[in-house]
């Protein structure tokens, strides 16, 4: 349980410095749909985070549903600015209730133990 | 059993780290870019020089060729003054003019190879010069000199003891007198019978006349003054 911790610390760390150190930078009309993928990836890893909590976590899931997630959201922003409907707020809206929800199930394992 | 737990943990916080790091990177690039707002409003403020830099291109070529036009005038006007003043020039005589004409000899009855006397006591005169300069002139003669003096408005022609004077010079015989103008007609006022020259010939002076195709009057020499003659203001 712990080494998965330190894992996930020694990961997010090391994107940091990857994110930080990388060369090219995404042009500002693009950064709707980076940040909505990412709003996708938080949700899914707040959602791993649960399902460990209640003994259910599947690691395939877990992994599918991180990246489809991510790239499905992303993909969904981008559509709807082609066809003139702002489809990233639905995801902003739909990952950031489930997001809080994850959270408040979270909270509660935690105070339960 | 748990590895591929931990690599896929791992995997997903590396992204997630990768993620969020990117997007605070372009959001803070943004944010300190120039907004969307700003930059429409540049945008069109750019739009409206340039529009106003064409407007001002057209307007100063415009006035370009209004000057050009102005100059062009200006030149016009001075090279008619210049003609004008070429004019009066000639017709004062302040100009040595050239042309065909006729030259007019005239000279003192010759000795007598026998006697040593003249074969006539005839002199020519102020009058016979006169006269020749008033037929000239009848005939249209543009410009006359008598002896390298320009005849003018106010040459005088005048008998002064033994010399005669023109232009306040004394001019001594021969007398050459240069006559610019139709050839024919001058030539034929001179030869009219019983005319001056025909006269001058029976008294016994010597009348050469010459005809030029191209001969050159001097100009008027003298100064010139008007301490009396003012020109009459028109109203």
């Amino acid at each position: 349980m712990w080494l998965g911790f330190w894992l996930a610390i020694f990961g997010l760390a090391l994107g940091v410095v990857i994110g930080l150190n990388i060369p090219l930078l995404l042009p500002g009309a693009y950064a709707k749909y980076l940040s909505v993928a990412a709003l996708a990836a938080l949700d899914s890893i707040f959602g791993g985070i649960r399902a460990g909590m209640e003994d259910t976590f599947d690691n395939t899931i877990f992994i599918t549903g991180f990246f489809s997630n991510a790239l499905l959201a992303a993909g969904l922003a981008f559509v709807g600015e082609r066809l003139g409907i702002d489809l990233y707020l639905a995801a902003v809206v739909a990952f950031g209730v489930r997001l809080f929800q994850n959270l408040a199930i979270i909270r509660r394992h935690l105070l339960k133990k | 059993m748990k590895w591929p737990m931990y690599i896929s943990i791992t995997l997903v916080a590396l992204v997630t780290g990768l993620l969020l790091t990117f997007q605070f990177r372009v959001s803070s690039r943004i944010e300190q870019g120039v907004p969307t707002g700003r930059a429409q409003e540049l945008a069109t403020e750019l739009h409206q020089l340039e529009t106003e830099i064409s407007q001002l291109q057209s307007e100063v070529n415009d006035l370009g060729a209004k000057l050009a036009q102005a100059t062009k005038g200006q030149q016009e006007a001075l090279a008619a003054m210049e003609g004008e003043l070429v004019k009066a020039k000639i017709a004062a005589g302040l100009t040595a003019v050239s042309g065909p004409g006729v030259e007019i000899i005239l000279d003192n009855p010759p000795l007598q190879r026998q006697t040593g006397r003249p074969a006539s006591l005839y002199v020519i005169r102020d009058e016979d010069l006169l006269r020749i300069v008033n037929e000239l002139r009848g005939a249209g003669a543009e410009a006359i000199s008598i002896n390298g003096q320009r005849i003018v408005a106010t040459s005088e022609i005048r008998y002064a003891a033994p010399f005669i004077n023109v232009n306040l010079t004394r001019i001594v015989p021969p007398y050459h007198i240069l006559a610019i103008g139709k050839v024919d007609h001058l030539q034929a006022a001179l030869s009219i019978p019983g005319g001056v020259v025909e006269y001058l010939k029976d008294l016994g002076v010597r009348v050469d006349i010459q005809t030029h195709d191209k001969l050159t009057v001097p100009a008027y020499t003298g100064t010139r003054q008007h301490l009396y003659a003012k020109p009459v203001q028109r109203r």
